[in-house]
C-alpha cells in the first residue's frame, strides 16, 4: 500500500494523483480531518472508497468514481413520481432515499400566487400521477435526510416531448445553468436538453426562447399535459442523436457540457452520410478521441 | 504470477493461463449416470513447464520440483541399446507380469495417460503398477504428460478416446526425443496395438512389440521372461471349433436390464461342492453355460431363467478332477455332463448374461499331468499347452502354453488367467513362476500365502528405517526424558503377563490389588506400540495394508518388524517397557466404579504360560504375585458371569494345536485340541473389560471417526436349516430372537449320553452368524454398534495393537481423547478410517482363513504318516454320500456311496440297510489320498463305522 | 466398468487438474459489467464465474426493510440454467441458494459503512454464470468489487477463498470434483487477517481448522493483492481520461 504517499496527498504525479482504494491509510488523523468517504482507525484516516483524494484544507475525503447522487440545496433534479401521497409526492430522484415533493411546492394551474384550496388535494392525481417525470429543484432537507423538492419557476415542472437518459452523477458537474439549448439545424427547432444533477438528463424537442424563459405567462394547459405535441421526424431523429452522443460520451466517462455534446453533434453531422441512422460503436470511439484527444482503446 | 512468502509451504500464486493455452483448458466428457441420464461435465485443467524429466544430469529439469535422476545412461540388455521403454496401456493391462519381472535396471517412462487408464480399467492392476514405480531399486520415471504443455493432447475430431490416448503417449516418444541431449539412449515405443506401431513408425518413432521385445533380449534375460509374455503377436481372435459359451451382452443392453430389474448383479460364488454350480445373489446357475466364464469373485450379471426352467440346487457331490480327467487340451472335445436328475424344491435358477469386473489374481495351480504330451514327459523344451489345477476347488483349470512343462511337473506353480474366449471351455493363462515342490514345506507355505493374499514380502529399508536407532538396546530412558511426559511411573506394580507357552510377542499384561478404601484396582496393560508406529510413515503405511499378524502353524507373517513386535514393544518380564494401562476400581461384585487410561512405564514381574499361572494360582504360595493372580481370577468369573446373564454366546469353533518335533522338520507329531483353563477365561475376560471400556470413552470422544467392532445380528433366515434339522432329527428347538434366548436354547441341546453333542451343535450355531467387523462408528447407526456375540452395546480392539493394525487406530484415538497427543488428521478424516478398516478386515478375514488352511496343511501331513480311525459326527446328507466332522482333527470330509436312499426332508440316507442321519456319529477312517494328476494330496475319508466301506 | 473416482492428488504431488495444493485457479476481474446497475463485476475462478450487480443505496423496495440507523443489505442468488451447478437447484427458494445469500449478506454487513446510509437498503443480485466449485468465495468476491464499483463506502476489501484437506495436505481453491470429495472451508478475510466468514460442512479437528484459517487468510490476501491492482487500474485510467477533458476543455475555451 502506497503509505509512502502519506506526505503528497493528492498532489503526486497525475497518473496516481492521490488515488486510494478502500482499506487504504491516507494520513494521520492528528493532522488531518477526515472528510466523505474515509474513516478513522487507529489515528489513522482510512480510505473506505475506490477514488480520488480531495482536500480542503485540513479537510480530507475520498471522491468516489462513481456513486448514487448526494442531493445538495439548489441542485437541479429530474425524477418520477412513485407515489401519490396526502398533500405529497414520493419522488425517485436517483438518490439513496425518494425525495418528497409537497403540494405546497408547486405551482398549480390559475396563477401563479394563487392559493391552495381543499379540492387540490383530491386531484392531486390530476396534476401529477405516478411514472410521470419532472424536473425540480432541492430545497431542503427532512429529518431523517429525505429532500424536499420544489418546481416553483416556470421552468420546472413535468416534462415532456423528449426522452430520458441515465449517466453516472459524477459526469454532471454543478455549471451556472442546466438548461441548454442546441439551436438548428439539429431538428427543425433545435433540442433542449436537462443535465440534472443525480444523473439523469432529458432530451427533448426544442422550444421557443420565450417559453423557456417563461416570458408570456404561466401556460395552464401545458403545464400538467400529459400529452406530446407532434414531433416531426426530423425532430425525433435530433433527440435520438443527441441521446446517442450523450451515452456514448458517458460510457468513456467523459464529463457533459452543452458545449461537448454541441461540437459532438457538429462532429457527427460533418462525418456522417445523410441515409445512415445511429452511431457505430468505431465511430463513437473515433468521435470520443477527436473531440477529447482521450485515447480509447477500451471502454472503461 | 504473484507470490507472498510463507515459511512453512510453497508461496501461494495464482495460476494465469496464456491465451496460447484455451485450448487446453478444459476437458469435456459425457457420463451415464445410474438411472441412465446422460450428464455432460466440464472440468478445468491447466498446463505446466515445471513436470520434471528424470533424465540424469537434465539441466532444464534439475531444479524442478518432483526431480529425481531415474533415467540414467547406459544399461544393456539388449543388442541396440542403451535405450527407454515407454508403454502403453494395453502393456500395463496384459503383461504385468513381464513388467514385474524385468531387469529392475531396465529403464522404463510411463506416460500418466497409461496410469490413468489402468485406473481406470483395472483397480487391482493400477495397485501393482504403483508398486512397481515406487519401487526405489527400479528405474521407473513417471512422466505427466497430459500436465506438461509439450505432450498435452485435446480431443480432435472423431477421434476416440483410444486414439487419442494412442497419439498422448507418441507425443510423449516425441518429446524426449527432443528434449534430451543429442546422443541420448533411444526411446523405444513399447505396444501390441499394431496400428499404433504403424502410427508410430509413420512418424519416425522407435517402436516394437512385447514379443519381439523380449525375443530380442541378451539370452540370461530373455530366458527368464519369454514364458510370462502373454498372447504373442497382436493376438488373433481364435475363432476356430465350436462356439462353448454364449457372449456377453454389450454393456449398454447390461445396464439397461439391471435398471429395469430384468437382470441381478452380484458376485459368483461357486460351490464347494459342485464345480457345475454356482450362485449369483441368491441365484442358482447350473451347469457350465449358466455360469458362462464366470470366475470366483467376478462381478456379473445374470439373467433369472422362467419359473418352468428353475432346478433345485444339486444334492450329488462333483468332483472336477474325477470329471474332467478326459478332456484333451488341444482339441475341445466335448465330456458328457451328466444331466443330473433333479430332486428337491426348485430355486431362482438364472444364466450369466455379462461380467462386469473380473476378480482375476495369480492363483496357486498344479500341472494337470494328464495334459502333458507323452513325449513331452522326456524333457522336451518345445511349447506346449497344458492345464493347470487351482489349488481352490472353486477355479476352473486354465490352459496354457509353456516351454518349461516337464520340470513344472512336481511344482507348485502361480498362473494368471489372461482371457476366456467364448469358443474355449477353459480359460487361458499364463505362468508366472514356480514356487517350489509340491509338498515342500517352503512351496506349500508360500502358496499359502499367496492363496490367501498375505502380503509377506521382509519389510523394506525405508521400513526399517522407521525403528529406534539404538535397535535392540533401546530402553525406557530415565524419568525425565521427553519419553516421560506425561506417563505414569508403574514400575513398582506387581504385574505379569499370562500368555500360551512360547508367546514373543506380549502385548497384555495385568494386575490387581486392593485399595485401602475395600474396593478393588485391576489393571491391563498394553504395549505402547503408537509410541513406536508413528502415523503415516513408511512403517504405518505397510502395517496398515498388512492389516494383522498371520499365524500359520510354523511360521508367523508380522505386521510389525519383529524388533517391534517381539522385543521393544513385547511386554517381557523383568525389564521396563512403555504401555498404555486401562485401571479400574471396582467393587467386590466386579462391577465398575471408575475407569481411567493412562500412558505409563511399567516393569513386568512374571511372564506366565496360562498352565504355569493356573498352577500358581492353585498352588501353595501366598507372595503379592500370586495373590494377584487369585484376586483377577475372582473378578474374572464375576466378571464372565455377568456377561453371560447379559446374553454373550459361547460359541465353538475346533481349535487344533499342532506339535511339531522341531522348527527344521515339517512332520507334525501329533495334533490335539487346544486345552482351556481357567487361566485362558481370566485374561479373556480383562481383555473384553478393556476393549469394552475403551470403545466407550474413543466413541464419546470422536462420535464419527471412532475405530469400533461389531457383531451383526444375523438374520433368522440364517438359522433355519440348523432349526429344521435340530427340530427333525432331535426334537429340539433353537430359539434365536435374541442372543441372551439363542445362548439359553443352545445350553439346553445336550444329549446326555453324548457330552460332544452340544459342542457339535455350537459349531455349526457358529456357522450361522455373521463375521465381525471393524467399522468407523460414523458409518452405521448408533444401534448398530452391538456386538451379538458378546451381547455388549459398544465394542472395540485394544488389546493387541502388536499384531492387529485396528488396535493401533484405537490406541492413537485413546491417546488423543485423553489428551496425551493430538489426533493425528487421518484418524479423524472418515473416509480414511473406511478405507482403512476395509483393507483390515479383509486382511482379517483372509488371514483367519490361511491360519486354517495351513492348520488342515499339517493335519494332512501328520495324516499322511499313517491313516487315523476317529469318531465323527454327520453335519450333512447328500444323495449320494455324508459330509462329516471329525473334532479330534478339526477336519470336515467328504464320504460317497454307491448305493443309497436319500430322504432330504429327513436329514437321513439308507447305506446298505443301515440308517444315517445327521447328528449321528460314526467312525471314520481318515487318511491321504494323493491325486495322480494333479500331485494333490487329498483328505480321504472312509466309513468304518457302521457301515465298513474298507470291506 | 470400473468407475474409478477422481485421484484428488497424484504422485506427482498434482491435482486433477494439473494445479499444485498452493496454486490457485486462473483468476479474471472485470468491473462494470451491468450498466443498469449502479455498480457491478463479474468474477471468474478456473470455470466457475459469478456476476455481481449492486444497486443502492436506495429506497428499499419494501418498507419493512427500512432500517432507521443504518442502510439494509439485500442479497439475491440466482444460477443460470447452463451454469452447471450440480450442487445446487436453481428454484428461487432452493435452500443451498438461500445459504449462500445469507452467508453473503452476514459476510457484508460489518464490513459496508452501513451507518452512512440510513433508511436506505443495498441490494446485491448475484447471477452465477458457470459453476466448477467456490461458487461462494467467487460471489463474495464478485460482490466487493460491485461494491467497490458501485461507490459505497467499506472498511476495507473482503475477497474469500475455498480450502480442502486431503488427508494431511491442504489444498486450496477447489474445483467442483475436489469440493465434492474433501471437506472443504470457505473463508473470507478483510488484508488485516481479520475472518469475516468461516464455513464449513464437515467435521475437521481443531487443530487442522486453525491451520487452515491461517492458510485461507494468506490466500485471501493473494486475492486482495490482484483485485487492489485492478481497481486500481480502472481508477488511474478513468481519472486520468476525465481529469485530461476537463483540463483540455479549460485552455479549448
Amino acid at each position: 500500500m502506497d503509505i509512502d504517499q502519506q506526505g503528497d496527498l493528492g498532489e503526486g504525479s497525475s497518473t496516481n494523483r492521490g488515488i486510494v482504494s478502500p482499506g487504504e491509510i491516507i494520513t494521520s488523523s492528528k493532522e488531518y480531518m477526515r472528510g466523505h468517504g474515509t474513516y478513522v482507525d487507529e489515528e489513522q484516516v482510512v480510505s473506505s472508497l475506490s477514488g480520488t483524494i480531495e482536500r480542503v484544507n485540513k479537510l480530507v475525503s475520498v471522491k468516489a468514481l462513481k456513486q448514487r447522487y448526494t442531493p445538495e440545496v439548489g441542485d437541479l433534479v429530474i425524477g418520477r413520481i412513485v407515489e401519490v401521497g396526502s398533500m405529497r409526492w414520493r419522488v425517485d430522484a436517483n438518490a439513496r432515499q425518494d425525495a418528497v415533493l409537497m403540494l405546497s411546492s408547486v405551482n398549480l394551474p390559475g396563477g401563479v400566487q394563487r392559493r391552495k384550496i381543499e379540492s387540490d388535494a383530491l386531484k392531486m392525481r390530476e396534476f401529477l400521477a405516478e411514472g410521470d417525470l419532472l424536473v425540480a429543484e432541492v430545497q431542503a432537507f427532512f429529518g431523517d435526510g429525505a429532500m424536499s423538492l420544489h418546481t416553483r419557476s416556470l421552468k420546472y415542472g413535468k416534462l415532456r416531448n423528449g426522452q430520458l437518459l441515465s449517466v453516472s452523477p459524477r459526469l454532471i458537474r454543478r455549471l451556472k445553468s442546466h438548461f441548454h439549448h442546441i439551436p438548428p439545424p439539429c431538428g427543425p427547432s433545435g433540442v433542449d436538453i436537462i443535465l440534472g444533477l443525480n444523473g439523469l438528463i432529458w432530451v427533448s424537442v426544442g422550444t421557443s426562447v420565450e417559453s423557456r424563459e417563461g416570458g408570456e405567462g404561466f401556460d395552464a394547459e401545458g403545464v400538467y399535459s400529459n400529452k406530446n405535441d407532434d414531433i416531426t421526424p426530423e425532430g425525433r431523429q435530433a433527440i435520438s442523436s443527441i441521446a446517442s452522443i450523450i451515452k456514448i460520451l458517458a460510457m468513456y466517462n467523459i464529463p457533459l457540457s452543452d458545449i461537448l455534446i454541441s461540437s459532438a453533434y457538429e462532429w457527427l453531422s460533418s462525418q456522417r452520410e445523410d441515409d445512415e441512422d445511429g452511431i457505430s460503436a468505431e465511430m463513437g470511439k473515433r468521435m470520443v478521441e477527436d473531440l477529447t484527444g482521450v485515447q480509447v482503446t477500451a471502454a472503461a | 504470477m504473484m507470490t507472498t512468502a510463507g515459511p512453512s509451504h510453497p508461496p501461494i500464486t495464482i495460476l494465469k493461463r496464456t491465451r496460447a493455452d484455451l485450448g487446453l483448458a478444459q476437458n469435456k466428457f459425457l457420463k451415464k449416470t445410474a438411472k441412465g441420464k446422460v450428464l455432460s461435465f466440464l472440468r478445468e485443467r491447466y498446463v505446466r513447464d515445471d513436470i520434471p524429466c528424470g533424465f540424469e544430469g537434465c539441466d532444464q529439469c534439475r531444479d524442478l520440483p518432483g526431480y529425481k535422476p531415474v533415467l540414467q545412461k547406459g544399461y544393456r540388455h539388449t543388442k541396440i541399446d542403451p535405450h527407454y521403454l515407454v508403454i502403453d496401456t494395453n502393456i500395463v493391462l496384459h503383461q504385468m507380469d513381464l513388467l514385474e519381472a524385468f531387469p529392475p535396471d531396465l529403464a522404463l517412462i510411463i506416460p500418466s495417460t497409461t496410469i490413468r487408464e489402468t485406473r481406470h480399467r483395472s483397480l487391482p492392476l493400477y495397485n501393482r503398477l504403483q508398486q512397481l514405480v515406487q519401487d526405489d531399486e527400479r528405474k521407473v520415471w513417471i512422466w505427466w504428460n497430459e500436465e506438461r504443455r509439450e505432450t498435452a493432447t485435446h480431443a480432435e475430431e472423431n477421434e476416440g478416446p483410444n486414439d487419442r490416448n494412442d497419439r498422448a503417449i507418441r507425443l510423449t516418444c516425441h518429446f524426449y526425443n527432443q528434449h534430451l541431449p543429442i546422443g541420448h539412449p533411444l526411446i523405444v515405443l513399447l505396444t501390441d496395438d499394431r496400428r499404433n506401431r504403424e502410427l508410430a513408425e509413420a512418424e519416425g518413432l522407435v517402436c516394437c512389440n512385447t514379443k519381439t521385445y523380449v525375443d530380442g533380449l541378451v539370452p540370461e534375460v530373455r530366458q527368464d521372461l519369454v514364458d510370462l509374455v502373454v498372447g504373442g503377436v497382436d493376438a488373433e481372435v481364435v475363432t476356430r471349433g465350436r462356439r462353448v459359451y454364449e457372449e456377453y451382452l454389450s454393456q449398454d443392453v447390461l445396464n439397461a436390464g439391471i435398471k429395469t430389474g430384468r437382470f441381478v448383479q452380484g458376485y459368483f460364488n461357486a460351490s464347494q461342492y459342485n464345480y457345475l454350480e454356482g450362485t449369483v445373489s441368491g441365484i442358482l446357475l447350473a451347469g457350465r453355460q449358466a455360469m458362462n466364464r464366470s470366475v470366483q469373485g467376478d462381478l456379473v450379471v445374470v439373467e433369472l431363467l422362467p419359473k418352468a426352467e428353475w432346478r433345485a440346487p444339486g444334492q450329488d457331490v462333483v468332483d472336477a478332477d474325477v470329471d474332467q480327467r478326459n478332456d484333451d487340451v488341444e482339441n475341445e472335445v466335448e465330456a458328457k455332463e451328466k444331466i443330473q436328475e433333479n430332486v428337491g424344491r426348485p430355486v431362482p435358477t438364472g444364466k450369466v448374461v455379462g461380467v462386469v469386473k473380473r476378480n482375476w489374481r495369480a492363483y496357486v495351480c498344479h500341472l494337470d499331468r494328464s495334459s502333458l504330451l507323452p513325449e513331452a514327459q522326456l524333457a522336451s523344451l518345445s511349447q506346449q499347452t497344458v492345464f493347470a489345477t487351482p489349488l481352490s476347488v472353486t477355479l476352473p483349470r486354465i490352459r496354457l502354453r509353456t516351454r518349461q512343462a516337464p520340470t513344472l511337473v512336481d511344482q507348485k506353480i502361480l498362473v494368471t488367467i489372461d482371457s476366456w474366449s467364448p469358443f474355449s471351455r477353459y480359460p487361458d493363462g499364463h505362468f508366472v513362476r514356480a514356487l517350489g515342490k509340491v509338498e515342500s514345506k517352503e512351496a506349500e507355505q508360500e502358496s499359502l500365502l499367496l492363496e490367501y493374499e498375505v502380503p509377506y514380502r521382509p519389510f523394506g529399508k525405508a521400513i526399517l528405517n522407521c525403528l529406534p536407532v539404538e535397535g535392540d538396546s533401546w530402553k525406557v530412558p530415565p524419568k525425565g526424558d521427553l519419553v516421560w511426559r506425561d506417563r505414569e511411573d508403574l514400575r513398582d506394580l506387581i504385574v505379569c503377563s499370562i500368555d500360551p507357552p512360547g508367546c514373543q510377542d506380549i502385548d497384555d499384561a495385568l494386575h490387581a490389588r486392593e485399595l485401602p478404601n475395600g474396593n478393588i484396582e485391576a489393571g491391563v496393560h498394553i504395549a505402547d506400540v503408537s509410541h513406536f508406529v508413528l502415523p503415516n510413515n513408511p512403517m504405518d503405511s505397510e502395517a496398515a495394508s498388512r492389516g494383522t499378524t498371520v499365524y500359520l502353524v510354523d511360521k508367523r507373517i508380522d505386521m510389525l518388524p519383529a524388533l517391534l513386535g517381539t522385543n521393544l514393544c513385547s511386554l517381557r518380564p523383568f525389564v521396563e517397557r512403555l504401555a498404555f494401562s486401562v485401571i479400574w476400581e471396582m467393587n467386590d461384585d466386579a462391577e465398575i466404579v471408575n475407569v481411567r487410561f493412562v500412558k505409563s512405564v511399567i516393569a513386568s514381574k512374571e511372564a506366565f504360560t496360562y498352565e504355569a499361572a493356573q498352577n500358581r494360582k492353585d498352588g501353595p504360595l501366598k507372595d503379592p504375585l500370586t495373590q494377584s493372580i487369585r484376586l483377577l481370577n475372582t473378578l474374572a468369573i464375576k466378571l464372565k458371569a455377568a456377561r453371560m446373564r447379559a446374553g454373550a454366546l459361547s460359541l465353538s469353533s475346533p481349535e487344533l494345536k499342532i506339535h511339531l518335533a522341531s522348527s527344521e522338520s515339517a512332520e507334525p507329531i501329533d495334533v490335539e485340541q487346544k486345552q482351556l483353563r481357567e487361566t485362558n477365561s481370566l485374561v479373556e475376560e480383562f481383555m473384553l473389560l478393556a476393549n469394552i471400556s475403551v470403545a466407550a470413552k474413543i466413541q464419546e470422544t470422536f462420535p464419527a471417526t471412532a475405530v469400533l467392532r461389531r457383531h451383526g445380528e444375523p438374520p433368522k433366515t440364517n438359522f433355519e436349516a440348523l432349526q429344521d434339522i435340530l427340530h427333525k432329527r432331535r426334537g429340539m428347538t433353537l430359539d434365536v430372537s435374541s442372543s441372551k434366548a439363542l445362548a439359553e436354547s443352545l445350553d439346553a441341546c445336550v444329549d446326555p449320553q453324548r457330552p460332544e453333542f452340544n459342542t457339535l451343535v455350537r459349531i455349526m450355531a457358529t456357522r450361522c452368524m455373521l463375521a465381525a467387523e471393524y467399522f468407523g462408528s460414523g458409518s452405521v447407526s448408533k444401534e448398530a454398534y452391538r456386538h451379538y456375540g458378546l451381547a455388549t452395546p459398544i465394542y472395540t480392539h485394544f488389546t493387541s495393537p502388536i499384531r492387529r493394525y485396528a488396535d493401533v487406530l484405537v490406541h492413537r484415538q485413546l491417546a488423543a481423547a485423553i489428551n496425551y497427543t493430538p489426533l493425528h488428521p487421518s484418524l479423524q478424516s472418515k473416509s480414511h478410517i473406511e478405507k482403512t478398516l476395509n483393507v483390515v478386515n479383509k486382511r482379517h478375514r483372509l488371514a483367519q482363513m490361511a491360519g486354517r488352511a495351513s492348520v488342515e496343511f499339517y493335519v494332512g501331513l501328520a495324516l499322511k504318516g499313517a491313516a487315523r480311525r476317529e469318531d465323527a459326527f454327520v453335519i450333512r446328507t447328500f444323495r449320494n454320500g455324508l459330509a462329516v466332522f471329525v473334532s479330534a482333527l478339526g477336519l470336515e470330509g467328504l464320504i460317497m456311496f454307491k448305493d443309497i436312499e436319500y430322504d432330504a426332508e429327513n436329514y437321513i440316507i439308507t447305506v446298505g440297510g443301515v440308517t444315517i442321519g445327521v447328528f449321528d456319529r460314526v467312525r471314520v477312517e481318515v487318511g491321504v489320498e494323493k491325486d495322480k494328476n494333479t500331485q494333490r494330496g487329498k483328505v480321504k475319508m472312509v466309513m468304518i463305522e457302521p457301515v465298513n466301506q474298507t470291506l | 466398468m470400473a468407475s474409478s473416482r477422481l485421484e484428488i492428488l497424484n504422485d506427482g504431488g498434482l491435482r486433477h487438474d494439473a494445479r499444485r495444493p498452493y496454486e490457485l485457479r486462473s483468476l479474471s476481474l472485470e468491473l462494470s459489467t451491468h450498466p443498469n446497475a449502479d455498480g457491478s463485476s463479474t468474477v471468474s475462478q478456473g470455470l466457475t464465474t459469478v456476476s455481481a450487480s449492486v444497486f443502492g443505496p436506495r429506497e428499499p423496495k419494501q418498507r419493512a426493510g427500512s432500517v432507521h440507523d443504518k442502510a439494509s443489505v439485500v442479497v439475491e442468488v440466482g444460477v443460470a440454467p447452463w451454469a452447471g451447478a450440480r450442487e445446487v437447484r436453481r428454484t428461487r427458494g432452493d435452500k443451498r441458494l438461500l445459504e449462500i445469500a445469507a452467508a453473503i449478506r452476514q459476510t457484508f454487513e460489518p464490513v459496508i459503512m452501513t451507518h452512512l446510509y440510513p433508511r436506505s437498503e443495498i441490494a446485491v443480485h448475484i447471477q452465477v454464470i458457470s459453476a466448477d466449485g467456490g461458487i461462494l468465495p467467487t460471489a463474495i468476491n464478485a460482490t466487493t468489487l460491485a461494491l467497490v464499483d458501485a461507490g459505497i463506502s467499506l472498511i476495507d476489501y473482503v475477497t474469500s477463498l475455498s480450502l480442502g484437506l486431503h488427508l494431511t495436505q491442504p489444498l486450496l481453491d477447489l474445483s467442483a470434483p475436489e469440493e465434492a470429495d474433501l471437506p472443504t472451508l470457505v473463508v473470507a478475510a478483510l488484508p488485516s487477517g481479520k475472518v469475516t466468514l468461516a464455513q464449513m460442512e464437515t467435521r475437521l479437528h481443531v487443530d487442522r481448522f486453525e491451520e487452515m484459517l491461517t492458510l485461507g487468510v494468506e490466500g485471501c490476501g493473494v486475492l486482495k493483492t490482484e483485485m487492489d491492482r485492478v481497481v486500481k487500474d480502472r481508477t488511474t485510467r478513468v481519472v486520468e481520461r476525465m481529469d485530461k477533458v476537463i483540463q483540455g476543455r479549460i485552455t479549448g475555451d
